[in-house]
């Protein structure tokens, strides 16, 4: 079965769905599930009455079936009580659409999972913000973890396309480069290198950017791409760096990115 | 419903009429076996020599004999590396190939890694260029073969090919480029570049599915990868479909006629298409190199939102296109080559490919450019991760 093989009903809730948007107020409980980097990001906003959904509104990133079984998922649940609400499972959405693909079935029918969010955060009362623009990447558990890993490698590469300290960005032209956090000297750098070359990844352990108030709001404005709570594992190359390993923190996987330099500034 | 809107050339193309045409009568009165010593046959072995010939003539190629159909452009592929590797493993057991290239050069990759070949895979620049310095640095006397793409069926980058082939030459490394997308757009003279296996598909220059061709330099060995009763200088066995292959070397000789009016035309359309894109749609992108790019590619990326939901989307408009986003794939793996290129996962899920052909037209444009706006504005409306601060 095509991944796109969709039941009518999934289609129609696709082109036309219901309840998206946001909600505000002291009754409004966020629950908010998935990672972008898996495709998904999903985000449920309940308001809350009488121990009833009285309403409820969603956002999502995602494909075909993530904003389908988020509409669907807002119709089944809205005037049942909290309770009513939890029982509502995955499956019983997917149902509802008539099925799903089978490899949609879990990577893209969060949808149940971020309401019960929503609801958890209800009652143990914690309030969720909604994201801000420079926020998107670093949705996650909240974990914080200090910047000072040692990159077992890194030396092999020295002159071969990793920096310990830039004396010119002229050096960096054109280069795809990944930045360490290492603090605002390290961020100032990343945005100094927008000037010479279109792709800087700066890469950090927190999931905020642990910088001073202006410098943070300069990096979320610049074309710098920020990931959050993201750990140098090892780079890769043969003879110069060709692509890092990254361990995303929040999803406990790991991936590849292909660079041409990695600074990482000497403390 | 007005008329779909086809824009995904890459992944398949209609048989052109005139092709169709010139096939006919070999599946009906012109049947035959070029392998049967009768008079049937001796008009079928007639037809196969001149077939071969017209599609020599198509990539410059010496020799008709340089020429050995296979099932299509995968076949050729295997063929050429698994083949060549295996034949020359006394030479070396290093192989080359690029990041970049198309899927099933990276599985043939690793299945040479299971047969006890090295094989290392060079990364391209952020347009998905391979330089030829660095794919230099990565050979060792023990490599005896380089396999690089002419250029990406995803997001169009042209290869320094010539400049690869001229570096390889007299080094004893044989050169296998894969040019199934570059065929009918860009210029191929085997006798120009050095190169010493090329990859054709018949579809791709419109003509019948089911064919490919290897081109194989005089003097360069190969061990066939299936074997039975001989056929096509016994590098690959089965009778040879000879309506297939009068429809591509037909196709061929309508493809060299053409070039040089069709190229102009499509590269119009693709270059209309993409300034369109960049100056109405806010946070859009063009994946891969800004000028070496194939005359009938637009590659787009899109901040925030998801390339399936895109596509999606235009399916409900009529409008046919491609993505490289992992949701709608079967692994739900990213495109390889876009992760190549430095992009992160989650860009690489807003991507929307357009591929240009023979039957598009101005209007095409017209109807992508009335809605895609719109169906960028609405998921990045319903996307919690594009927001302004």
């Amino acid at each position: 079965m095509k991944s796109t093989q969709y039941s009518e009903k999934t289609l129609e809730h696709f082109r036309n769905p219901r309840n998206v948007g946001t909600l505000e107020g002291d009754d409004v409980a966020i629950g908010r599930v998935g990672n972008p980097v898996c495709g998904d990001l999903m985000e449920m906003y309940i308001r809350i009455a009488e121990d009833r959904i009285a309403d409820i509104r969603f956002q999502t990133f995602g494909c075909g079936s993530a904003v389908a079984t988020s509409s669907m998922t807002t119709e089944l649940v809205k005037g049942m009580t909290l309770d009513e609400a939890l029982g509502v499972t995955r499956a019983n959405v997917a149902d509802a659409l008539d099925g799903l693909p089978p490899v949609k079935m879990h990577c893209s029918n969060l949808a149940a999972d971020a309401l019960h969010d929503a609801i958890k955060n209800w009652r143990s009362g914690t309030k969720l913000e909604p994201l801000t623009a420079g926020e998107v990447a670093g949705v996650g558990s909240g974990c914080a973890v200090p910047a000072a890993t040692v990159i077992a490698n890194a030396d092999d590469y020295l002159g071969h396309g990793l920096f310990k300290h830039v004396d010119h960005i002229s050096e960096l032209a054109e280069k795809r480069t990944l930045v360490l956090d290492r603090g605002p000297a390290s961020a100032r750098l990343a945005l100094a290198l927008t000037k010479v070359t279109p792709r800087v990844v700066f890469l950090t352990e927190l999931d905020t950017l642990g910088l001073p108030e202006e410098l943070s709001r300069e990096i979320k404005r610049s074309d710098v791409k920020v990931l959050y709570q993201a750990r140098l594992l090892s780079i890769l190359g043969e003879g110069e760096v060709e692509k890092v390993r990254i361990h995303d923190l929040d999803e406990d996987n790991q991936y590849e990115l292909f660079v041409d330099a990695v600074v990482l500034l000497e403390p | 419903m007005p008329d779909e809107v086809y824009l995904d050339y890459q992944s398949a193309k209609p048989v052109d009429p005139r092709v169709i045409e010139a096939m006919l009568p070999y599946f009906g009165e012109r049947f035959g076996n070029a392998a049967s010593l009768h008079a049937v046959g001796d008009r079928a072995t007639a037809t196969l020599d001149a077939s071969r010939a017209r599609l020599a003539a198509f990539i410059g190629a010496d020799d008709p004999d340089e020429v050995v159909f296979t099932s299509g452009a995968t076949e050729s592929n295997n063929l050429a590396l698994i083949g060549y590797a295996n034949r020359n493993r006394r030479s070396g057991g290093h192989v080359v190939i690029s990041e970049v290239d198309h899927i099933s050069i990276l599985n043939i990759g690793k299945y040479l890694e299971k047969a006890d070949f090295r094989v290392g895979k060079v990364p391209p620049d952020q347009f998905g260029r391979i330089s030829p310095a660095k794919l230099r640095s990565r050979i060792t006397d023990d490599t005896i073969l380089v396999s690089v793409g002419w250029a990406s069926n995803e997001i169009g980058t042209i290869q320094p090919i010539a400049e690869i082939a001229e570096m390889l030459k007299g080094t004893g490394v044989a050169l296998h480029v894969d040019a199934v997308a570059a065929e009918g757009q860009l210029s191929i003279d085997m006798r120009a570049v050095p190169i010493d296996l090329l990859t054709l598909s018949s579809n791709d220059i419109y003509g019948p599915p089911g064919l490919g061709a290897l081109y194989i330099r005089k003097g360069v060995k190969l061990s066939p990868i299936a074997v039975g009763g001989g056929q096509e200088r016994g590098l690959r066995s089965g009778t040879e479909p000879l309506p297939l292959i009068v429809g591509m070397s037909e196709a061929a000789d309508i493809a060299a006629a053409e070039m040089r009016t069709e190229v102009p035309r499509i590269t119009a359309l693709r270059d209309r298409l993409i300034e369109a894109v960049l100056s109405t749609i806010p946070d859009s992108h063009l994946n891969g190199h800004p000028s070496e790019r194939l005359p009938n590619n637009a590659h787009f990326r899109f901040e925030g939102i998801e390339g399936e939901s895109l596509l999606l989307s235009m399916r409900d408009e009529g409008i046919a296109v491609s993505t490289g986003s992992a949701c709608s794939s079967k692994t739900l793996e990213p495109s390889h080559t876009l992760i190549s290129c430095g992009l992160l996962h989650e860009e690489a899920h807003g991507s929307l490919e357009f591929t240009f052909g023979r039957f598009s037209k101005d209007s095409d444009i017209d109807r992508v450019m009335a809605v895609l706006p719109g169906i960028v504005l609405r998921l990045r409306r319903m996307s919690p991760l594009y927001k302004t601060d």
